[in-house]
């Protein structure tokens, strides 16, 4: 088994909360946050989405930024996370040096989509055309805090904030970075929500993962991210480890651009991978959350993949894409935030919408379903476009049993 | 810890595609802004492939096809990217559909092919690769964030060998929009141009290039501690910081825009060791645009092999915050 | 059957699907369009949806429709000129 790392902090911002409490009682009342679109101007307003609950002005207000400086959502968004992030490892306003590495895909494109026409035209927005890609966003979200020594930004669709993270773990167990914080951050565009439109990819109603009856995703928006660190910080610095980095696992789908393969290649590769990294057998993971987007094609080739790494026994799993839509680049951290919740208040969050399995399907956890024993070790799984498929095992942490 | 190599190269790029030809013969350009030069495509795709991609693709596939064919590889270990605005073909065709014709009738391949990571993504549909699949998009660091990752995972013997790249294009309105801000077409620097580099790093020396000593990537670092990284980089191998240096050159991203190139001065400057070092710059020939820093190996490593050094310490930076510090050593 | 219709539909699916090399007098209105024959995918379908709305106003509710209307030009044309608003 390789080392863990060490989760001493998280920072998240989604459609059903802005902040772990939030979302955590959230997750246990059942209530997901998707609704109507409220912020973005789109002339789409059939699509269900899950947007965070805040203008950007209001996020503005919340960060002290001016309302005028040239932002945009994915990058506030993001900025709030890590504050929530830091603030919880004890690091905010620290002189440590730490490492930065943030998921994202569409950087600044809320605001390029505006003044696209501008950019060419004339040059009244010029201040956005330095805000637009990936690298500035991180940036700017990373110079909110100036105690970053190390920065980078990685962008593989949905997969990107997994990925980030595991970079992070990386750098760490290589002896480059004591402390690094990963994870991602994308706000809803309408570059995007047509796009995923184009391909008839989302649902007109609300998703229902892994159902008989599924039709497509709805997208979401939020930031997640962890504070990871090694074992020697943790006690340099005193801290209390929240949760363990137990194992994670990258491998392509190597199928199509947007498909996922029938036999799941991509996603078992990547499953398999964590699992022999943390050390555990398939019967030793306690819940799943699966990348489930509702989409027909993703939740079969998933199923398929759950089946191929678990056989006869698949844990018990679910997708929270139903309460917070699927957040993209964000997806990955988001999402493993949630299972650490989950092993924090020992409940499995269920599957929302789910009525019937899919032909040859699996059922997940819905209804009134209480973990069977205690969740000790989670899996969670991004599966992004172009076959970027990453698992991460997440582990329960009673205080420091590794010395 | 393993040592790591560069083993092979290839490039498409505003020089002789496919050729190592720029390092004798470099074409010279008066113009701010240049398209890369294309082998014929149509002797590695076929039409029905070929339709779907556009030149970003068919160039980040074919320089990678060549540089794991010269490497004697078919499928590599790990598949690492750098892109720094990805397909901006697309992306502007997007937007342009947006903002003039309203949201609807998006053309669903435009889509699919915008997002970052599908250049990498088709190199692994195309070697039919299932191995660790990752794309940065960090500007100026893009392609060095890629070749840091391959370095720390060989490193540490995670894998043995990996396919990394630097990809970008730059149609004609793109470019009009980046001049806007400063970064490019600014009067008396490089031609503003178009990236494919790919290169086989891995644990084997044989046959390769280079070594890859040291490396080092920094986020705002202050001019004390980016000379004491380079002093420990050099420490670290053999090179005493006050003695005489052995043969050291330095390559670095001088592009002949006073904003890019102030960093580089000051520190290059301010150091009594790297000041009186040969000088060596790639940007007056291969131009400047975010992945542009993916030729700062492949002339390392050319200088290298025709023993005109015998270490070469590499500065990249981007926005003059995040840096990137390289030593390569004659194999 | 509408030839002018023909030669229009086949000139448009080869600008859309970027099918380089290829030209009208090449395909033959009655072989499959997917599969064998001009072996396009789903992405492609995607595109022809895109094509029909843009070019003949028709807008397809539900896409899986396609598989039926897209079985080769020929019925491609029957289709859009008994549906066509524009």
């Amino acid at each position: 088994m390789t080392e863990p790392v060490y989760m001493t902090g998280r920072g998240i911002v989604c459609a059903i909360g802005l902040c772990k409490e939030e979302t955590a009682d959230s997750l246990t009342a059942l209530r997901t946050g998707i609704g109507p679109v409220r912020h973005l101007r789109t002339v789409h307003a059939e699509f269900p989405v899950g947007e965070v609950k805040l203008s950007n002005e209001e996020m503005c207000r919340k960060l002290g930024i001016p309302e005028s400086a040239p932002s945009s959502r994915t990058q506030l968004m993001g900025t709030l996370a890590l504050k929530e992030a830091l603030a919880e490892a004890g690091l905010l306003g620290t002189d440590l040096k730490i490492s930065f590495i943030n998921g994202t895909t569409v950087g600044g494109m809320d605001k390029s989509e505006q003044y696209y026409l501008d950019f060419l035209n004339n040059d009244s927005r010029n201040d956005f055309i330095k805000t637009h890609d990936c690298g500035i966003c991180t940036q700017m979200i990373g110079d909110y805090f100036g105690c970053f020594s190390f920065m980078t930004c990685i962008s593989t669709a949905c997969s990107s904030a997994a990925n980030a993270m595991i970079m992070a773990a990386n750098l760490i167990r290589s002896g480059q970075t004591d402390i690094a914080v990963a994870g991602g951050t994308e706000c809803i565009t309408k570059f995007h929500l047509n796009g995923f439109n184009a391909l008839k990819i989302l649902d007109l109603q609300q998703c229902r993962p892994f159902d008989a009856s599924r039709a497509g995703l709805n997208l979401g928006e939020g930031a997640g991210y962890v504070v990871m660190e090694s074992l020697s910080s943790l006690k340099k610095r005193g801290v209390k480890p929240l949760a363990i980095l137990e194992g994670y696992g990258n491998a392509c789908d190597a199928y199509h651009q947007t498909t996922s393969s029938p036999d799941g290649e991509g996603a078992y590769l990547c499953m398999s991978e964590a699992l022999t990294m943390a050390g555990l057998k398939p019967e030793d993971i306690d819940y799943i959350n699966a990348h489930g987007t509702g989409t027909p094609n993703n939740d079969e080739s998933e199923t398929t993949a759950l089946k191929r790494v678990f056989g006869d026994s698949v844990p018990p799993f679910s997708s929270t894409k139903s309460f917070t839509g699927h957040t993209t680049s964000a997806s990955g951290s988001i999402e493993a935030i949630i299972c650490s919740l989950a092993i924090d208040r020992q409940f499995i969050p269920l599957n929302l919408g789910w009525k019937q399995p899919m032909e040859n399907g699996l059922i997940p956890a819905h209804d009134d379903m209480k973990p069977a024993g205690e969740l000790r070790h989670v899996l969670c799984n991004s599966f992004g476009f172009g076959g970027n498929d990453s698992s991460l095992i997440i582990g329960q942490c009673k205080g420091l049993s590794h010395e | 810890m393993n040592e790591v190599y560069i083993n092979s190269a290839a490039q498409i790029s505003i020089q002789k595609p496919l050729s190592d030809e720029w390092l004798a013969n470099p074409i010279h350009y008066d113009a701010p802004y240049a398209r890369s030069l294309e082998p014929d495509f149509r002797v590695y795709f076929n039409p029905l492939e070929s339709r779907r991609m556009g030149p970003l693709f068919k160039r980040a596939l074919v320089t990678s096809t060549e540089a794991l064919k010269k490497a004697g590889l078919e499928q590599p270990e790990a598949i690492i990217t750098g892109t720094g605005l990805g397909c901006v073909e697309n992306t502007e065709l997007l937007l342009g559909t947006l903002c003039t014709e309203g949201e609807e009738l998006l053309k669903p391949t435009c889509f699919m092919q915008s997002t970052h990571n599908i250049i990498s993504s088709l190199i692994a549909i195309h070697t039919k690769s299932h191995c660790y699949n990752v794309t940065y998009s960090h500007r100026s660091i893009s392609f060095d964030s890629a070749l840091f990752d391959a370095y720390l995972q060989i490193l540490t013997g995670k894998i043995g060998n990996a396919l990394v790249g630097g990809h970008d294009e730059l149609t004609p309105s793109y470019f009009s929009i980046l001049r806007k801000i400063g970064y490019l077409g600014v009067e008396g620097m490089a031609v503003s141009s178009e990236t494919a580099v790919s290169y086989v790093v891995s644990n084997n020396p044989d046959n390769s290039l280079c070594r890859i000593a040291g490396f080092k990537m920094l986020y705002n670092p202050s001019q004390e501690l980016l000379n004491s990284t380079i002093d420990t980089l050099l420490n670290e191998n053999g090179l005493e910081a006050n003695a005489k240096p052995i043969s050291l050159s330095i390559i670095s991203g001088f592009n002949g825009n006073p904003e890019n190139d102030r960093p580089y001065a000051s520190l290059i400057g301010g150091n009594p060791l790297l000041k009186q070092c040969p000088q060596l710059r790639y940007k007056h020939i291969f131009g400047e645009n975010y992945t542009s820093s993916g030729f700062g190996p492949l002339t390392a490593a050319m200088n290298l092999k025709e023993n005109k050094a015998e270490c070469i310490l590499y500065l990249n930076h981007s926005d003059g915050k995040c840096w990137s510090i390289i030593l390569f050593e004659k194999r | 059957m509408n030839e002018e219709l023909i030669l229009k539909l086949k000139q448009e699916i080869i600008e859309v699907l970027n099918l380089e090399d290829v030209r009208p007098e090449d395909i033959d209105e009655n072989a499959p369009l997917f599969g064998d024959g001009l072996g396009l995918d789903s992405i492609d379908a995607l595109e022809l949806i895109v094509l029909m709305e843009k070019s003949y106003g028709i807008k397809l509710q539900d896409p899986s429709k396609g598989k039926e209307i897209f079985k080769s030009i020929a019925v491609m044309a029957q289709y859009i000129s008994e549906n066509r608003t524009k």
